[in-house]
């Protein structure tokens, strides 16, 4: 597949030419999934993606990606939430790829991107400890350097993807003398390397996406930490830009907006005067998370750098998503506790997945609360 | 907002000037329970320096701008807290005129509209309130007005635009203050301001005065009422910035166990909430300027939802703000409570939070799955 200068392209068009792509070659049953999909369910479609160039759309072409700028990168999330496009596990895409291509070794980048880009590595990400959530700097994981390799002990949790993973990027202290975030560094493990235990967690949805990964000794060669020693937070913390704008997309409250109209209509609210107001309140809600993403999305399609005030991002979306879900269950009634689909007049509404989809959302990526530490801090300057 | 994305800079600049140099919370403080409640003078100022002409044509003597560029200038303009009323008679009261269909009275009285000399008032809402501008019982027929006009502001205008129901469909006259059967008694507003409350008892009218009649006054009024509406929104922005800048500088400085009342985490995230709803006005104020200035059809649906969120933020940064002073936040002696009050004049006036949610799931009913 020859690359293509996608950037000389028209906005309008290339929007319709992922939708396009989309609707033609993205499975029907996959599409708004109720959680996250596992890589057997997603790997054809991965495959797809691959034989298409498409399957690093952030990526520089030099390595094989879509080499989209931000603003064409945004229609192409966009896109995909619109067709309701599953994530694969693409830690290795979305996170770690682009930390490398920024602070790794030639030979590195040559050793991990292109079968990361096939799908051959699929990565998990080995930050948070059972001792290291929101105090995440003071994680525990020790890798000592023993020659030529660094010995691995203590263990990491909440991580997605763990039991599909075929390497792990993990943050790991290397010098227990240095102030806390100045002695951490980024290495890479195989998962197949002996010492390395991993137990699945199952969620509230039932399901087991996230583990706990235990490491008893495992050795990883030294070649494989990535920039330099100590310096695995500065790094970690330098790669958090585009997330902070797409975990704020008002797609999926747009969706589920959606979805309880559905049901208001069928309950008969629409006659209850105090219903009526809490739900318009939440649906001009969604309509100002729609212009507050849209505003944030405006500078990075201008070619601006995103500053600490995105964080006000994350927070309004998440935190609106979970109110909405809410009204959802409140709505539903009595079916406001069942599972799977449960029937209304007129249509079936899976009312307890996004219920419980909208908890972690507010405490993955630095909680809500942390996040209101870093904007009093950084934006409205008040004293520690 | 980034510089480069400010258009509208230079006006800003201007404001900024006009408060440090004509303008003052002691000046502010002076005026209330005054009358008129405002100082000539300094209208004649902001005359001089074009805002009362900003969104009245060119060939009417104005600087023929729009919304955008007004709403820059009243978000500056609010954090001042200057009573003078340029929402309501540059924006409310000559849209009404502007809007109009009669000619003759535009060219006679826009241009001192523009100037300054001219103070108008749009008199539309009677004593119930409500947002509807259709909602009239003052009667336009036999030659003369009759009926009652309420929350008119300002109450001591040099004319009045009285909305009126006639055997055509309703209409706008101008009547002049002091017409015999005008007569205007005052209602003190929360923030030191007052209102008036007209009463008009066979005022003689002629055609001349018929700024608009039938279809044509009904669009001009509610055209009128939603730009001014969204410039509320701006005001709102304005006050409520500046009321958490106050509050954020009191945190910074204000030290209780030692330790300044800012580090303390409970009134941090308090403070970051409160951020977050100034933030959220500013998203829907920018998106309502960017989409109506594309496509002014949705000009009411804009207008509720900005006015829906920022009368709501705007008293929610002036509550919160006065307890997170503390007792001295009580205190008339403070000027924070300025702010809260200046944001309860503007929450309530044109609608309040509660009304324009109700407006909007009139105007945007939700859309069900498909």
């Amino acid at each position: 597949m020859q690359a293509q200068d996608w950037d000389k392209m028209d906005d309008e068009a290339f929007r319709l030419e992922v939708r396009g792509f989309f609707r033609k070659e993205y499975p029907e049953h996959l599409r708004f999934p109720a959680y996250h999909l596992r890589w057997a369910d997603t790997k054809d479609w991965y495959k797809k993606l691959v034989d298409k160039g498409w399957a690093a759309p952030g990526w520089p072409k030099e390595w094989g990606g879509m080499g989209l700028s931000p603003s064409k990168l945004l229609i192409f999330i966009e896109e995909q939430e619109r067709h309701g496009v599953a994530r694969t596990p693409d830690m290795g895409i979305i996170l770690l790829g682009p930390l490398l291509i920024k602070f790794a070794t030639e030979e590195q980048k040559k050793q991990f991107l292109p079968p990361s880009l096939r799908g051959e590595y699929i990565w998990c990400q080995g930050y948070s400890e059972p001792n290291a959530g929101s105090d995440l700097a003071s994680l525990k994981v020790e890798a000592v350097l023993d020659r030529d390799e660094y010995v691995i002990n203590g263990s990491k949790t909440w991580t997605s993807y763990a039991m599909d993973a075929t390497h792990m990027f993990i943050l790991a202290r290397t010098d227990k003398k240095a102030k806390k975030q100045e002695g951490i560094s980024f290495l890479l493990v195989d998962m197949k390397t002996p010492g390395i235990t991993v137990r699945p967690i199952r969620n509230l949805l039932g399901v087991e996406v996230f583990a706990e990964v235990f490491l008893d000794n495992v050795r990883t060669p030294a070649k494989w930490l990535v920039g330099k020693p100590n310096q695995g937070w500065t790094m970690a913390k330098a790669l958090l830009g585009f997330e902070r704008i797409s975990i704020g997309s008002p797609k999926l409250a747009q969706t589920g907006l959606k979805r309880l109209d559905a049901i208001v209509r069928s309950q008969g609210l629409t006659q209850d005067p105090a219903f009526m107001d809490r739900y318009t309140q939440l649906r001009l809600d969604v309509a100002d998370l729609a212009s507050t993403y849209s505003r944030f999305a405006d500078l990075l399609k201008r070619g601006e750098t995103l500053g600490p005030d995105v964080s006000i991002l994350k927070i309004v979306a998440t935190e609106t998503f979970q109110r909405l879900t809410e009204l959802t269950l409140e709505a539903a009634g009595d079916a406001g506790a069942i599972g799977g689909k449960a029937a209304f007049r007129k249509d079936s509404v899976d009312i307890l997945s996004p219920f419980y989809n909208a908890r972690p959302a507010t405490i993955y990526g630095g909680s809500n609360e942390i996040q209101r530490n870093i904007l009093a801090k950084n934006v409205l300057d008040l004293p520690s | 907002m980034s510089q480069q994305e400010d258009p509208n800079r230079m006006l800003r600049d201007a404001v900024t000037a006009f408060a440090a140099r004509d303008t003052s919370i002691a000046r502010v403080r002076q005026l209330r329970d005054s009358a008129p409640g405002f100082d000539k003078a300094v209208w004649k100022t902001i005359a001089e320096l074009g805002w009362t002409g900003i969104m009245i044509p060119e060939e009417y003597g104005g600087m023929g701008l729009g919304l955008g560029e007004m709403a820059a200038v009243l978000e500056e303009f609010a954090k001042t807290l200057s009573p003078e009323p340029l929402n309501p008679s540059s924006v409310l009261a000559a849209a009404a005129l502007l809007h109009g269909d009669n000619e003759a009275l535009k060219k006679k009285l826009l241009p001192g509209i523009a100037s300054g000399e001219i103070l108008p008032a749009l008199a539309w809402q009677e004593a119930e309130g409500g947002i509807d501008p259709l909602a009239i019982a003052t009667r336009a027929e036999g030659g003369a007005l009759n009926g009652g006009k309420r929350f008119v502001f300002p109450a001591d205008a040099d004319g009045y635009l009285v909305s009126a129901r006639s055997g055509n469909g309703p209409a706008v006259y101008w009547v002049e203050k002091g017409t015999a059967g005008l007569t205007v008694e005052y209602e003190p507003r929360a923030d030191g301001t007052r209102c008036g409350r007209i009463s008009l008892k066979n005022v003689k009218i002629i055609d001349a005065q018929l700024a608009a009649s039938g279809k044509t006054a009904g669009a001009a009024l509610q055209r009128a009422v939603d730009e001014a509406t969204i410039m509320a929104g701006a005001e709102l922005l304005g006050v409520m910035s500046r009321a958490l800048e106050i509050t954020l500088e009191y945190m910074r400085i204000r030290v209780q166990f030692g330790k300044p009342i800012g580090s303390f985490q409970a009134l941090q995230h308090r403070a970051v909430d409160l951020f977050i709803q100034k933030e959220l006005s500013f998203s829907v104020l920018r998106d309502a300027l960017l989409q109506t200035a594309a496509d002014p059809s949705g000009l009411g649906l804009w207008a509720s939802r900005v006015k829906s969120r920022c009368s709501e933020a705007g008293m929610r940064i002036g509550r919160e703000s006065i307890q997170i002073h503390g007792g001295i936040g009580f205190a008339d002696e403070c000027d924070i409570g300025l702010y809260l009050k200046r944001a309860m004049v503007l929450s309530a006036w044109l609608g309040n939070g509660a009304v324009h949610r109700r407006r909007y799931a009139v105007l945007a009913p939700a859309e069900a799955a498909a």
